[in-house]
């Protein structure tokens, strides 16, 4: 019997070495599928341990970008690494402000209609091509164009024509971007834009060379062929695996560029992708949710602002919120400082008003700070408002309110303490509802919610962006809030060319939706990142997208 | 046996077409779209996409459209990573998520077998109840926590193997580790309940009494009964890990299927649900029908022909 054993546990073995050589073939069978990606993929991961590859920064993407074509790409996960593969007419600077990218100098025109951009003559593609009028002018009227379903067209709306050409009623001849000369580009708008050049950093904005995109409509989807005029270049991508990016040496300020490769991972789990960053397989990496305690004081950990607001919407058109003093009571009996302390955590700020600070106006002040706190947790007057409120509207009773929320750990949280809120201060006791994403998107989209969840990312770096989604009927409207008052200033907000004065509407407006508290704020976004030992200057900018450019690795 | 498997074929093939037509049923009649996003959005820009994923087109002609996008198997692209076929994520994942899949289940019935013939050896010995307990802890410790497990200890702390990805061999141990317990112990339990009750019967004393070595009667004659039951449960089973590999592959971030086939859902990426579903239940029904298959070359006392009758 004990003979038997030893056989066995022989076979055993046996059988496990087979196994193993049956799993080195499997693998040789998928890489023959790929063989080229799999071979760089290989001598990538055995370079980046030797040193003779200079400075590596390996950071985490999350997931596979949505698209590398600039005009599909419009999201955060895409804008990333387009930002550092690419470059617009403009790039945000250590400021955060616009300043010159592809195009070394502009010209405005005294009316603010018409820009002239000069490109600079070192301004180059990755495969050596000069960058070119003509390459923006291809790139943006391609993204007007109805048949590529840009998601982010409607940013282009601001020039003339666009919007004409882009609902399939105009032609593309009408759209107002013309290459005069191979580096000068006019750009004709619709009407005085003064952040016109904040919007252009954003990377729909982005350049295509447009004798790549003639040959091949698909350059984009490959690292082989895709071409870039940005600080870093495309050396190679396994899809949902890891994108490989390189100095590039044709971009026309390479001296600025400190480090030689950047490894983006595609790691979806914030667990996993922590546990990387603690077995130094990441140099950044973000706070797991039940860490944060643990974590976010840690001398690793970075925080900034992060251009974006949670908030919650009410449905003017349902009852009890037609009355704008019940609306108000609610907003007054939101604790918001203990919501961003003791509920979301990680260290984000809570929201007085709707736009976050971070944006500067003509004179030098933070629009937060120049336009106060429009709101205030006040249990007392919320009593009071709701008394007045519901004697207004003859309730003896309030009609039943349902909160609803789509589905996550923190928005249940959130919702919950709100809960708690109404109950204590006003004596409410609202329903809670939560929905999946894609059922409550759309069913606020369809105003079939009382008082929900929001959230808002900025686009572009102006106060507009978000100010703009009240105005009567727009799709990012959701509340039934309609006001000619309100519409007339943001249409002032957006085309009064003496900044000061934009401004002025622009605080009256914010001012205004306060006032008829459409949506009450509960919070701002923040940026937090836990960033390993020797690593700097990685731009996280407020809006948008972080810059590499200036990233180094000690 | 040519015209069972004719029959299978047809049964098989009516099958699918139900599945499509549910799940097209099923993900219609579900609320969202694709393009349901956090960022900001117009009216002009919502129809541009509907148009170009033909979202725009009537209930009836849009479900040919899937038919046609079945028969020809080319699903067009995926709404959600729109520079990407249908084809391409599963021509780029399943070989990934089959390849674990495969190891996964050569470990787990290599050591599940092993486990199991140990353990009915030396019934209500030492060496029985620790292959018990390794089984019973292998059944009850879900597979992600024992996945969070082995990357703490074995990767963060003694640095042994990577954390997560998906380069070399070393890659694949901790993710095979954590997927194979479950099944290993299952396999273990069912290998050694059938040897104990295998090992009882007339034919093995009649062996032991002919003299044949030991190791020729558990081999020859004991295994291949006790391990019917096994192979009964290898089509689920197979199909279970491939499909269920969703966690452990998110875990560590392995490019294979699982993902697709969640995340399609929840993004409303219609045409990547099709694909999926289609190649997915395609797998399952075809593993099933090598199981019926295969049971008749194990044990001759089951011919396929008597099934007909079904």
């Amino acid at each position: 019997m004990k003979k038997l054993l030893y056989l066995l546990l022989a076979g055993c073995i046996v059988f496990f070495l087979a196994a193993c050589t049956a799993s080195e073939d499997a693998g040789e069978d998928t890489g023959t599928e790929n063989e080229v990606e799999a071979e760089e993929g290989e001598t990538d991961s055995t370079e980046s341990e030797s040193a003779t590859d200079g400075k590596v920064l390996r950071i985490n993407n999350g997931t596979e970008p949505t698209s590398l074509d600039p005009s599909i790409g419009f999201d955060a996960v895409s804008w990333d690494p387009l930002n550092n593969l690419m470059e617009g007419l403009t790039r945000l600077d250590t400021e955060h402000q616009a300043g010159p990218g592809a195009a070394e100098s502009w010209d405005v025109s005294e009316d603010g209609l018409t820009y002239t951009f000069h490109l600079r003559e070192d301004a180059n593609w990755s495969n050596g091509d000069p960058v070119v009028a003509a390459d923006f002018e291809h790139a943006w009227k391609y993204m007007l164009d109805p048949e590529t379903a840009s998601p982010a067209a409607f940013l282009a709306y601001f020039i003339e024509g666009a919007e004409a050409y882009n609902s399939g009623e105009g032609s593309v001849d009408d759209v107002k971007v013309t290459a005069v000369d191979e580096k000068t580009l006019e750009v004709v708008l619709e009407a005085p834009t003064g952040f016109f050049l904040d919007l252009l950093t954003n990377p729909a904005f982005f350049p295509i060379n447009h004798k790549v995109a003639e040959e091949n409509p698909d350059w984009h989807a490959e690292a082989n062929t895709f071409v870039g005029n940005g600080p870093f270049k495309l050396d190679s991508w396994n899809h949902d695996e890891e994108m490989v990016l390189v100095k590039n040496e044709h971009y026309w300020d390479a001296d600025a560029v400190k480090l030689d490769q950047v490894h983006i991972a595609m790691i979806n789990d914030s667990n996993t992708q922590y546990q990387m960053f603690e077995a130094g397989e990441l140099d950044t990496a973000s706070i797991p949710a039940e860490l944060s305690d643990q974590l976010i004081d840690g001398d690793n950990v970075f925080i900034g602002p992060y251009g974006g607001l949670e908030f919650f919407r009410f449905n003017i058109e349902m009852e009890p919120f037609q009355n704008k003093k019940i609306r108000q009571a609610f907003s007054h009996a939101i604790n918001r400082d203990d919501i961003a302390e003791f509920v979301v955590k990680n260290g984000v700020e809570p929201a007085y008003g709707f736009i976050n600070p971070g944006y500067t106006s003509p004179t030098g002040e933070d629009f937060r700070e120049a336009n106060g706190d429009l709101v205030s947790f006040d249990p007392e007057k919320a009593k009071q408002l709701l008394e007045e409120g519901m004697a207004e509207e003859g309730y003896d009773e309030l009609p039943p309110i349902t909160l609803t929320y789509n589905t996550s750990d923190t928005n249940k949280a959130v919702a919950e303490a709100i809960h708690g809120m109404f109950k204590e201060h006003l004596d409410v006791e609202v329903k809670l509802e939560n929905l999946e994403w894609n059922v409550f998107a759309e069913a606020q989209q369809a105003l079939e919610l009382q008082f929900s969840r929001s959230s808002f990312i900025n686009d572009y770096n102006d106060p507009v962006n978000f100010l703009e989604s009240f105005v009567t009927d727009s799709y990012m409207n959701r509340t039934g809030f309609s006001s000619p008052e309100y519409d007339e200033l943001i249409s002032k907000g957006k085309t009064e060319v003496d900044e000061e004065k934009r401004w002025e509407y622009l605080y009256e407006a914010e001012k205004m939706l306060a006032d008829e508290m459409i949506a009450t704020p509960l919070r701002y976004y923040n940026t937090v990142v836990l960033e390993a030992e020797g690593v700097e200057g990685i731009l996280r900018h407020p809006v948008g997208y972080f810059d590499l450019k200036y990233a180094d690795k000690n | 046996m040519l015209k069972y498997i004719l029959k299978k074929l047809l049964i098989m093939l009516f099958t699918l077409w139900i599945i499509i037509t549910l799940t097209f049923v099923l993900m219609v009649s579900v609320p969202g779209s694709p393009f349901n996003s956090e960022s900001s959005s117009n009216e002009i820009v919502q129809q541009n996409l509907e148009k170009h994923y033909n979202l725009d087109k009537p209930m009836h002609i849009q479900y040919l459209l899937y038919l046609k996008s079945v028969v020809t198997f080319d699903f067009g692209p995926s709404i959600k990573q729109p520079n990407q076929t249908v084809n391409d994520l599963l021509g780029r994942g399943f070989p990934i998520s089959a390849e674990l899949g495969i190891v996964t289940i050569i470990v787990a019935l290599i050591s599940g077998i092993t486990l199991g013939i140990l353990a009915a050896l030396r019934h209500n010995r030492i060496i029985d109840y620790a292959a018990m307990a390794i089984a019973v802890l292998g059944i009850s410790i879900p597979n992600f926590i024992l996945a969070t497990l082995l990357i703490q200890q074995l990767s963060v702390n003694w640095g042994i193997f990577p954390v997560a990805t998906w380069k070399s061999w070393s890659h694949m141990v901790l993710p095979v580790l954590a997927l194979a317990t479950g099944p290993m112990a299952i396999i273990a339990r069912l290998t050694r309940s059938t040897m104990l009750e295998v090992l009882t019967q007339d034919y093995i004393k009649m062996a032991r009494a002919k003299g044949l070595a030991p190791w020729k009667i558990i081999v020859k004659h004991a295994l291949r009964n006790a391990l019917m039951p096994v192979v009964t449960i290898m089509g689920t089973l197979f199909v279970g890990i491939m499909t269920g590999s969703f966690v452990i592959e998110q875990i560590f971030a392995i490019p294979g299927m699982g993902k697709y086939f969640v995340e399609s859902i929840n993004h409303r990426d219609f045409p990547v649900i099709m694909g999926t579903t289609v190649f997915y239940s395609s797998f399952l029904i075809i593993m099933l029908f090598l199981v019926d298959i295969a049971y008749g070359i194990l044990d001759p006392r089951i011919k396929v022909n008597n099934k007909e009758g079904d």
